[in-house]
């Protein structure tokens, strides 16, 4: 061991970094924005589940639990009639309502109360509150019923899902088009870059070959490998993980197509802005961790803090989650508008970038 | 008058940034001609043959390339370009790789012949990023000339290779210049410039000299030929920053 030739390695690698500006921003830039898009996520929350109310009871406790539902700080609440909760839940204006039975009163005296809780149920992180807060709403009941134990035994029922819809199912509508749209990403953007750096794309802007030809052709051979690799996740997740899936199969397929084409593109286009595949790689952190973050994988976009609301409205892997999830928990088909919308934001976005990484390519070699 | 040359390059100048790689160069090539590139290295030799086959836009002075201004992308199915890598894709098969250059010029057809030309056709199996250096040349050279391009640039084909294959080499070329084909060679090494027909001589972006190789020697004033480019080029200006 010679400390000399080990400082000598140590004092290269440093001066390379010198030279490498970029690498060194990101290195610094990178986890403030991940780290603190992340805090911002979680702790600025704008809003709390907005949960119906619909209360028939005709004798007074109702009221009662009515009244420590609105002033729980876990939901925000509405009174409704019952007959409107299910398209509420429907239409995303509640993820919950509650019914509280004409017999309510009778029933908190019997000892043992059945409100029904409907559930939106495609998000199951946002069951736990409006459950949470109604067990809190029945224990200051039985406060208000004198020497009694009330026992509480909620009907719940889901729109969407089921009891048995746990964590996976809500995830892996998302991430079956995620990995997708990740890994073949990754692909195309290190292999455009190979093309630069081995000289051929030198060779084929000096070939009769047109810059479009070129983008539209290494679009459909990765397409080719995607809808393969599309192919292989779907069957594993539904027919091993038996992920919760009430959709069409063909239309789930149908809209991983639409991301894999996406994120050949994205690849293209990206891959004009680095000089090596060490500054592709880059692009990762940068660019695709924060559409993960934001795009409602993880955390849903109506939870989010208003500001990062309009960012995750312009990310269009939020629109390609939206469509899976629709897809694969809501049995969506193409005759709902926001499947159409979901579909045709994914579909521009790839014409937008097909003519960038188009135009790109002109300027670079130019 | 351009149609009596295949290459004519009228007062070229390419600057990048404040550094000109080029300056008012003038050229003519005619038909059927190999002209040789000469000049160090960083003399301007790449710049100009990537003006030629309109990678590069002129910023002063006009290069007409068969008759037609470039850039031109109706031109490029009649030029072949050897980049100064061998730039092929080491994934692939020697006979892949060479027909996929054929494909994208149309020229499918081309194939066998060209593999045979380069003695390559017995090794066409072989995947790229196995092969020597010398062989990857070859194949490169094959990618170049498989649709019998009218005009072939070559960016320093021999550097790298074996005295042996650069004989081979300068074979091909004077076969296919003998078939018509006109032909653009860039080199640094001296003794290759006597294979010719005519050379031109760039130094800091600029032609110092330009004929047959007897007249760079006369120009020169010496029977040695890289003694006859180092008195020109010395009796040169260095290069003006713009």
């Amino acid at each position: 061991m010679s400390g000399h030739r080990i400082r000598a390695i140590t004092r290269r690698l440093l001066q390379g970094f010198r030279r490498d500006r970029r690498t060194l921003a990101l290195l610094f830039v990178a986890p403030i924005v991940i780290l603190g898009l992340l805090g911002y996520l979680m702790r600025g929350s704008s809003s709390s589940p907005s949960v119906g109310i619909a209360n028939q009871d005709s004798g007074p406790l109702g009221a009662v639990v009515a009244k420590t539902l609105r002033h729980s700080s876990h939901i925000t609440t509405s009174d409704i009639n019952a007959s409107d909760g299910d398209p509420k839940l429907r239409d995303g204006s509640l993820v919950a309502y509650v019914v509280l039975p004409s017999d309510f009163s009778s029933q908190a005296q019997a000892g043992t109360v059945a409100p029904e809780v409907h559930l939106e149920g495609s998000q199951p992180g946002e069951d736990a509150p409006v459950l949470q807060a109604l067990q809190q709403a029945m224990t200051s009941l039985a406060s208000q019923v004198a020497g009694r134990n009330v026992s509480f035994q909620p009907q719940v029922k889901y729109l969407y899902g089921g009891a048995n819809y746990d964590t996976l199912d809500y995830f892996g509508a998302a991430f079956v088009g995620l990995v997708v749209f990740f890994l073949v990403f990754v692909i195309t953007i290190v292999s455009f870059l190979n093309e630069r750096s081995q000289g051929t794309l030198e060779r084929l802007m000096a070939s009769p070959l047109r810059r479009g030809e070129i983008v539209l052709g290494y679009m459909l051979g990765f397409t080719v490998i995607a809808l393969v690799q599309a192919a292989e996740v779907l069957i594993f997740s539904l027919a091993i993980l038996r992920i919760h899936n009430q959709g069409n199969v063909l239309l789930i397929f149908g809209m991983e197509a639409l991301m894999a084409i996406a994120a050949v593109n994205l690849g293209i286009f990206l891959s004009m802005f680095a000089r090596s595949e060490f500054q592709a790689v880059q692009f990762i952190p940068l660019v695709v961790v924060p559409q993960i973050l934001l795009s409602g994988i993880i955390f849903p976009v109506s939870t989010e803090p208003s500001a990062l609301q309009y960012l995750s409205n312009v990310l269009p892997l939020t629109y390609a989650v939206n469509g899976m999830r629709d897809i694969m928990v809501k049995d969506a088909d193409l005759t709902w508008s926001s499947l159409q919308l979901d579909a045709a934001v994914v579909a521009g976005f790839c014409v937008v970038l097909i003519a960038a990484g188009t135009a790109t390519l002109r300027r670079r070699l130019a | 008058m351009g149609d009596s040359y295949a290459v004519d390059v009228q007062e070229v100048s390419k600057s990048f940034g404040a550094f000109k790689a080029l300056n008012g160069v003038t050229l003519r090539v005619r038909q059927g001609e190999i002209y040789g590139l000469l000049g160090p290295n960083g003399a301007g030799k790449t710049t100009l043959i990537r003006m030629i086959c309109g990678l590069l836009e002129a910023h002063g002075g006009t290069v007409t390339v068969l008759g037609q201004r470039m850039p031109n992308v109706a031109v490029l199915r009649h030029i072949g370009y050897m980049t100064q890598q061998a730039a092929l894709y080491p994934a692939l098969s020697v006979e892949e790789n060479v027909d996929f250059f054929a494909a994208i010029n149309g020229a499918e057809s081309g194939v066998k012949e060209a593999l045979e030309l380069v003695q390559l056709y017995d090794r066409r199996k072989s995947v790229v990023s196995t092969l020597s250096g010398g062989l990857r040349q070859r194949c490169s050279l094959a990618c170049a000339l498989v649709h019998r391009p009218e005009l072939l640039l070559l960016d320093e084909p021999t550097v790298g290779i074996d005295p042996q294959l650069r004989v081979q080499f300068w074979e091909y070329f004077r076969r296919m210049a003998a078939e018509g084909t006109t032909l653009i060679v860039s080199s640094h090494v001296m003794d290759e410039a006597d294979r010719c027909q005519r050379l031109g001589l760039i130094q800091y972006g600029r032609l110092l000299a330009e004929g047959s190789p007897a007249d760079i020697r006369a120009q020169g004033g010496s029977q040695n030929l890289e003694e006859a480019f180092l008195a020109l080029a010395a009796a040169t200006p260095r290069r003006a920053e713009s």
